[in-house]
C-alpha cells in the first residue's frame, strides 16, 4: 500500500511542477485530489483492508493527501507571484533620483590640483580685489609701463586710502603674497577668479578662472618647468601629448615662454580645434624675474624658480569640447548636467 | 606690426620661405599672428586696360567698360566711375574667387557670368576690398600705368606680409630692421643695413636752428635735419606699395618717407614746414598754463601741464611724439622742411596719448622706450630717401641736442649661470656665437662672460636677460624635461580648505547642481532682493545708505533678520563700485550670492519645471574702510517650487522642513553638533514672514533659509515660490565640533514609546523637543518628531506633535517599569512646563 501511495505522490508532484495556469492547477486537483482520484480511491478502500492494516494505511493516505494539498497551495502561490512578475516591463524608466553635478570649472580645477599635488604643489587662494602694488608693481610692472596694456583692468572707485584698488587681472599677485610670508622652498598653485576689462564673446570673458603655479628653491630650473608642464599636459590630455615651449615675454618672468601641446583632437595632424597647426597654446610660463624675487625679499643670487599660469576655462573647453566660454557662466542646467 | 616679407628679405637674406621664417621667429619670441598672402586667390585675376567706356542702355548708374587683357576684349557691367579709358585695372575673369564686398564676414565668392539690367557681364573690375587688399570699396583699384596688360595680378601686387603680435619689451622689434636682425641671427644671414653712412656738408649755406631741451629726462635727445627744394607730390609706386602692405596709407612724398623710415628703423620722425617755425628755435618742454594748440586733426586743444610739447620761439607747435600741429604742417607750398628725430620719455608720451586718446604708430613706439642712438641714423636714412625719390635735398644732420649720452650697460655673468637657470649645459662657443649673432659684444675673463648689448637692446640689463637671449636663439626645444627636486613647503598661508571641496560634494549628494555666477552685478539688480513695497523712493541709491535702510526696514526685521545683514545679506552696505564698468548692469561687486542665484533659478525655470536645485560656493565682497574688502566664502543655494517625489510624474511642493532637512545635513556633515544649533524665525524683507529661519550657534548665524518673499521672487521674474539657503562658510567652520569622535551606543534593546502632545500654537516644536530631552535624561537615547496635526479632533489654536522616543541603558535591558518611569517623567514635564495635553 505504501509503495502505491509513494508512486502516486511522485507522479502527482511531477505533474504539478508542469502546471503553469489556474486551469491546469484545477485539472490537477481534480485528477489527484478529486473524488475520482486514485488517492481518494485508496482512502475509500481502506475500510476493505484487514483491521490491523487500516490504521497504518489510513495515516499514510491522509499524510499523502495533506502533502499534495500543501504542494498545491505552495505551487499556486508561486504561480501567482510569478504571474505578477512576468507582468512587469523591465524597460520602464526609473523613478526620478537626483544627484547634483559639480560645475565643470570646479571639476577641471580639481583635476588640475590632483595632477600637481603629487609634485608638492599646494593650492592657495588670495583676494580677488587687489592693490595695484600686488597685481602689478611687485610683479615688475611699474605704473605707466607699456606692459600694463597686456591686462585691461577694472579699477575700483577710489577709497579713502591712497593706492589703487582693482580687480586682479591674474592670479599672480598671490605669488607675491605667498613669497612675502613663506621662505623657500615654495611650491604652490593658485586657482581663482580673475577679471579683465574686455567685452565678452565666444572666446573672451571679463570674469574667468586661472591657475597659477610657482616653484622657488635654490636649484629649480627651466628644465624643471618644462618637465612639470610636460607631466601636466600628459596627465590632463593623455600620455601621447607633446609639449613645446617658445620664447615669449611676461614682465614677471625671465626667460619667458609660451607653452603649446600637440593637439589632442588630431594628434598634431591639424584640425579645427588647433586651427590646422597641430599645436594648441595652453599656458604662459617662465623663470621668476629676479626683480620679483627681490621685491618680496628673496635673494635672487640664491633663489630661483618658475611660474606658470593657465586659463581654466580654456583647459575645460579643450577637454570637453565646449565652444563658447560664456557657457560656463550662464549656468544652464542643460549645460551643467552634461558634466557627470 | 605688419612686415612685408619682401622688405624683410631685402634687409636680411634669410633664404627661407615665409612660413619657415615666421615659425622660427615665433619660436624665438616674435609671435606671428597671421601670414597675409595678398594674391593667394588671384589665379583668375589679371592686369587689364580699359579700351572703351559705353553707357549702360538701361541704367544711368551703371556703365559698360570694355577691357583688354591682351588676348581678348571683354565687356562688363560696372557700377564704379573712378576710372577712364586707358587706365590699368585688376580684371577678374569668370571663375575668379573674390572677397564678397557686401558681406560682413570675410567670405570668398566665385565670380559667375551675370546679366545686369539686360546686359551680360563676363568678368569684373575689382576694388581693393574684393581683392582682399584693404577695406576700400570706393571705386575700383587703378593700377600703375606701366602695369603689363594680361599678366597675372600677383606679379604686380601680390606679396606676403607677416603680421606680428609684438610684446612690450622689444621696441626695436617694432621695425622691419629689428625683425630682420632677429631673422638674420636665427638663419645665420647678414643684415644689410639701409642706413647710409655720415657725409660731409655740401658747402652750401643752410639755415640754422637752435635746439633747447628743458628737461633731459623728458627728452633725451633731439636731432634735426633740414631738407629744401621740397616736392610734395605722390610717392613712387614701390614706396606706396610697401606702406600699404605695412598697413599705412600713402599721403605724399614727405609724410610717406617719414612713415617709411619709422617702419623701417622704428624711429618716428616728424616734418615741420620750416617757414612756419617762429624765431629759428625748436624747444621741448611741458605746456604752460593756458597754452593751446590746434593739432593736425584740426582740434583746438588746451594743453595741460603734463603735456610734453615741441615749441618754437613763440609757443607750442606739436604734441611731442603724439601729433603735429596744423600750423606747421607740410603742405604743397612748403619749400624747406625741418625733420625731427627725437627720443621722448616713454611715460610722458604714454600718458599724453592715453589722456587724449591719440595712440598712433609713433606714440606706440615712444611708449616702449626708444634708444637715443637711433635718432641720427634714422635722420640720415630719411634724408637719403627723400633725395633718392627727388623730393628734396638735405643735410644728414643739421642740429643735435643730446645732453647726457648714455647707452646700455654691459652685463657680466658666470658662464655656469646659464646652465644653473636653464638646467641644460651649453657649449661656450655656441653661447658666444648666439650672442654675437644678436650683435652683442662678448668678452670672457675666466668664467665670467661680459656682454655688451647693442644700442637698440636696452631691455637686456640682467644676467637672466642674457640667459634668455642665449636660450631662445639656440632654441627652447633643447631644454630637457626634468622634475623639480628638493624640499616642499609645509605650511602655506591661505591654503585652500579641503572642507570646501567636501561641502560642494555634500551639496551634490543632496541633489544640488553647482553654478558659478558673475561677481559683477549692479545695485539695481541687488535691490530686487528687497521687497519693492519696502523700497523707499527717497533712498539715494537703490539700496540706500545704512541708516535709511535700517529705518525703512526696521519694522520688517527681527534680531535674527538683522543678523543676516552682517555677512549673508548685507544689503544696507554700499557695494564696491567699478570705476570703468563694461555696462551699468555690471558696475558693482556683489554683496551676496543670492541675487545672481535667483537670476540663475529664473533662467533655468524657463525650460525646467521641477527639481531646480542650484548652489554656488563663491566669495562676496564686503567693503572695509582703508583696506581690501572682506571676501567671505558664501554657500548660496536656491530651490524651485516643485520636486520630483515618488513615481515618474509625481511631485511634491517644497516646504520649510524640506529646506531645514538640507540645512541639518549640511551642518551635520560639516561636523556641527546639531543640538548646539538653534533655529530662530527670521523676519527680513527678502524672506516670506513665517517661512524663514536662521540656524544660530550662540549669537552667530551659520545659515539662513526660507521662502523668498513673493514680491522679491516676482522682481526676479519668478511667479512661483522660490526657496533659498545661505551658509556663511567661515561660521560653519567655527561652529564645527572638529573631527568626528566615536561614542558607544547601547547594544541592549531600547524600550520604544510614542507620544502625542497637544500644545498651544505659540509653543514651538523646539521647546517641546527640548523639554522632552531634558526630562528624559539619562535614559532617553533618541527622540524623533514624526507628525504634526491640526484639525477637528483638536481645539482651535492648538496642534498636536507626535514623537517617537527610545529609552535604553548602556549596561542592561531596561525593564518596562524603568522605561515607564522615565517616560512618565517626560509626560509630566510637558504638562507642567508647556501646559501640554497628552493625546491618546
Amino acid at each position: 500500500m505504501q509503495e502505491r501511495i509513494d508512486e502516486l505522490l511522485a507522479a502527482a508532484r511531477a505533474e504539478l511542477s508542469q502546471a503553469g495556469s489556474d486551469a491546469a492547477l484545477e485539472a490537477w486537483r481534480v485528477a489527484h485530489l478529486g473524488r475520482r482520484s486514485a488517492l481518494t480511491g485508496i482512502l475509500r478502500s481502506i475500510r476493505d483492508l484487514p483491521p490491523d492494516e487500516r490504521r497504518a494505511a489510513g495515516q499514510a493516505a491522509n499524510a499523502a493527501r495533506q502533502s499534495l494539498e500543501e504542494a498545491l497551495a505552495a505551487h499556486r502561490d508561486s504561480l501567482s507571484r510569478r504571474e505578477d512578475e512576468s507582468g512587469a516591463d523591465v524597460t520602464m524608466p526609473g523613478y526620478p533620483v537626483r544627484l547634483g553635478r559639480l560645475h565643470p570649472l570646479t571639476r577641471t580645477l580639481r583635476e588640475i590640483r590632483a595632477v600637481l599635488a603629487p609634485l608638492g604643489f599646494r593650492a592657495v587662494s588670495g583676494p580677488e580685489v587687489e592693490w595695484d602694488r600686488y597685481n602689478f608693481e611687485l610683479l615688475n610692472i611699474p605704473a605707466d609701463h607699456p606692459a600694463r596694456d597686456m591686462w585691461d583692468t577694472f579699477h575700483l572707485q577710489q577709497q579713502a586710502r591712497p593706492g589703487d584698488l582693482l580687480l586682479r587681472t591674474h592670479t599672480s599677485p598671490v605669488q607675491a603674497r605667498v613669497m612675502e610670508q613663506v621662505r623657500p622652498p615654495v611650491r604652490v598653485i593658485v586657482p581663482g577668479k580673475v577679471y579683465r576689462y574686455e567685452n565678452r564673446d565666444a572666446s573672451h570673458e571679463s570674469e574667468f578662472m586661472q591657475v597659477e603655479g610657482l616653484a622657488i628653491d635654490e636649484h629649480i630650473t627651466m628644465a624643471d618647468l618644462r618637465g612639470t608642464l610636460t607631466h601636466f599636459v600628459r596627465a590632463m590630455f593623455g600620455p601621447d601629448r607633446e609639449l613645446r615651449i617658445r620664447a615669449s615675454y611676461f614682465p614677471f618672468t625671465e626667460p619667458s615662454a609660451e607653452a603649446e601641446m600637440s593637439c589632442h583632437a588630431c594628434d598634431g595632424g591639424g584640425c579645427s580645434v588647433c586651427g590646422g597647426s597641430g599645436w594648441i597654446e595652453i599656458l604662459g610660463a617662465g623663470m621668476v624675474h629676479p626683480t620679483v624675487l627681490a621685491n618680496v625679499g628673496y635673494d635672487p643670487e640664491v633663489y630661483q624658480g618658475f611660474a606658470f599660469g593657465m586659463g581654466v576655462e580654456r583647459i575645460a573647453m579643450l577637454k570637453y569640447g565646449v565652444t563658447d566660454i560664456r557657457s560656463f557662466y550662464r549656468n544652464d542646467l542643460r549645460f551643467l548636467r552634461q558634466f557627470h | 606690426m605688419r612686415v612685408p616679407f619682401e622688405w624683410l628679405c631685402e634687409l636680411a637674406s634669410v633664404g627661407a620661405p615665409v612660413d619657415e621664417v615666421a615659425g622660427r621667429l615665433t619660436d624665438a619670441g616674435f609671435e606671428v599672428a597671421e601670414i597675409h598672402r595678398a594674391g593667394e586667390h588671384w589665379d583668375r585675376v589679371v592686369v587689364g586696360e580699359v579700351v572703351r567706356l559705353d553707357p549702360h542702355p538701361n541704367a544711368d548708374r551703371l556703365n559698360l567698360p570694355t577691357v583688354t587683357t591682351g588676348a581678348d576684349e571683354i565687356q562688363v557691367v560696372c557700377g564704379a566711375w573712378n576710372f577712364a579709358v586707358g587706365d590699368k585695372i585688376a580684371f577678374a575673369h569668370e571663375g575668379a574667387r573674390l572677397w564678397d564686398a557686401y558681406s560682413d564676414e570675410p567670405r570668398l565668392k566665385e565670380l559667375k557670368p551675370t546679366k545686369i539690367r539686360g546686359v551680360v557681364s563676363r568678368g569684373m573690375l575689382c576694388s581693393n576690398r574684393e581683392l582682399g587688399l584693404s577695406d576700400d570699396h570706393e571705386g575700383i583699384l587703378i593700377l600703375e600705368p606701366d602695369a603689363p596688360v594680361g599678366r597675372p595680378l600677383t606679379e604686380v601686387l601680390g606679396d606676403e606680409v607677416i603680421e606680428f603680435e609684438l610684446k612690450a619689451n622689444r621696441p626695436d622689434a617694432l621695425s622691419v630692421l629689428g625683425i630682420a636682425r632677429e631673422a638674420a641671427a636665427l638663419f645665420g644671414a647678414e643684415v644689410s643695413s639701409p642706413i647710409p653712412g655720415a657725409r660731409e656738408g655740401d658747402g652750401e649755406p643752410w639755415p640754422t636752428v637752435e635746439l633747447v631741451i628743458d628737461d633731459p629726462a623728458l627728452c633725451a635727445r633731439y636731432s634735426a635735419a633740414f631738407v629744401r627744394d621740397i616736392q610734395v607730390t605722390e610717392s613712387p609706386a614701390w614706396l606706396r606699395k610697401r606702406l600699404e602692405l605695412a598697413g599705412m596709407r600713402p599721403i605724399n612724398t614727405i609724410v610717406d618717407v617719414t612713415n617709411y623710415v619709422m617702419l623701417e628703423t622704428g624711429q618716428p620722425l616728424h616734418a615741420f614746414d620750416w617757414d612756419t617755425i617762429r624765431g629759428g628755435l625748436i624747444g621741448v618742454r611741458t605746456a604752460r598754463p593756458g597754452e593751446r594748440l590746434v593739432s593736425l586733426d584740426g582740434q583746438d586743444r588746451e594743453l595741460t601741464g603734463e603735456t610734453l610739447c615741441i615749441v618754437d620761439g613763440e609757443g607750442p607747435v606739436a604734441l611731442a611724439g603724439v601729433m603735429g600741429g596744423l600750423a606747421t604742417e607740410v603742405t604743397d607750398a612748403t619749400s624747406t622742411v625741418l625733420l625731427e628725430s627725437a627720443t621722448f620719455d616713454p611715460v610722458s608720451i604714454r600718458r599724453t596719448a592715453h589722456r587724449l586718446a591719440l595712440r598712433s604708430e609713433a606714440s606706440r613706439r615712444f611708449e616702449k622706450g626708444l634708444p637715443p642712438e637711433l635718432t641720427e641714423p634714422a635722420l640720415r636714412r630719411c634724408v637719403q630717401l627723400i633725395e633718392s625719390i627727388g623730393a628734396g635735398r638735405g643735410e644728414f644732420l643739421s642740429a643735435d641736442a643730446y645732453p647726457s649720452p648714455s647707452g646700455p650697460e654691459p652685463v657680466s655673468l658666470h658662464f655656469d649661470r646659464i646652465e644653473h637657470l636653464m638646467g641644460l649645459a651649453y657649449e661656450r662657443a655656441e653661447v658666444r656665437r648666439a650672442l654675437e649673432a644678436l650683435a652683442f659684444d662678448v668678452t670672457e675673463t675666466d668664467d665670467l662672460l661680459h656682454v655688451q648689448p647693442p644700442f637698440w637692446r636696452r631691455d637686456v640689463t640682467t644676467p637672466a636677460d642674457v640667459v634668455e637671449e642665449v636660450a631662445r636663439l639656440l632654441g627652447y626645444d633643447r631644454i630637457p624635461n626634468t622634475l623639480p627636486t628638493g624640499g616642499v613647503t609645509d605650511v602655506v598661508p591661505g591654503e585652500l580648505d579641503p572642507r570646501d571641496d567636501e561641502l560642494r560634494d555634500v551639496m551634490i549628494g543632496l541633489g544640488f547642481t553647482e553654478c558659478v555666477t558673475y561677481a559683477l552685478t549692479s545695485e539695481a539688480r541687488l535691490a530686487r532682493l528687497v521687497s519693492p513695497d519696502l523700497l523707499d523712493a527717497d533712498l539715494e541709491s537703490p539700496l540706500g545708505d545704512a541708516e535709511t535702510w535700517d529705518e525703512v526696514h526696521r519694522s520688517a526685521m527681527n534680531d535674527a533678520g538683522r543678523a543676516l545683514t552682517d555677512r549673508l545679506l548685507p544689503l544696507h552696505r554700499a557695494p564696491l563700485q567699478i570705476r570703468n564698468p563694461l555696462s551699468s548692469d555690471e558696475s558693482t561687486l556683489r554683496l551676496t550670492g543670492l541675487s545672481t542665484m535667483l537670476e540663475t533659478l529664473r533662467a533655468n525655470r524657463r525650460h525646467t519645471d521641477r527639481d531646480l536645485l542650484l548652489f554656488e560656493c563663491q566669495p562676496t565682497f564686503l567693503p572695509r574702510a582703508d583696506d581690501l574688502p572682506d571676501e567671505p566664502l558664501l554657500l548660496t543655494a536656491v530651490i524651485g517650487e516643485r520636486l520630483s517625489a515618488g513615481r515618474w510624474n509625481e511631485t511634491a511642493t517644497v516646504e520649510l522642513p524640506f529646506v531645514r532637512g538640507i540645512v541639518d545635513e549640511v551642518l551635520a556633515r560639516s561636523g556641527v553638533d546639531l543640538s548646539t544649533v538653534a533655529h530662530d524665525e527670521v523676519r527680513h524683507p527678502t524672506f516670506t514672514p513665517g517661512q524663514a529661519a536662521g540656524a544660530m550657534q550662540g549669537r552667530r548665524t551659520v545659515a539662513a533659509y526660507g521662502a523668498i518673499e513673493p514680491d522679491v521672487a516676482a522682481a526676479y521674474g519668478l511667479d512661483e515660490r522660490a526657496w533659498a539657503l545661505l551658509v556663511d562658510v567661515a561660521a560653519l567652520r567655527e561652529a564645527s565640533a572638529g573631527p568626528p569622535s566615536f561614542a558607544a551606543w547601547s547594544d541592549y534593546p531600547a524600550a520604544l514609546r510614542d507620544l502625542a502632545v497637544v500644545v498651544d500654537e505659540g509653543v514651538t516644536q523646539a521647546e517641546v523637543l527640548e523639554t522632552i530631552r531634558r526630562a528624559g535624561r539619562p535614559l532617553l537615547t533618541a527622540v524623533r518628531m514624526f507628525d504634526e496635526y491640526r484639525g477637528e479632533q483638536i481645539a482651535a489654536g492648538k496642534r498636536s506633535l507626535a514623537y517617537a522616543l527610545s529609552y535604553a541603558a548602556p549596561d542592561r535591558t531596561l525593564t518596562d517599569k524603568e522605561a515607564d518611569k522615565a517616560h512618565n517623567r517626560v509626560i509630566r514635564a510637558l504638562q507642567h512646563r508647556l501646559g501640554a495635553d497628552l493625546r491618546s
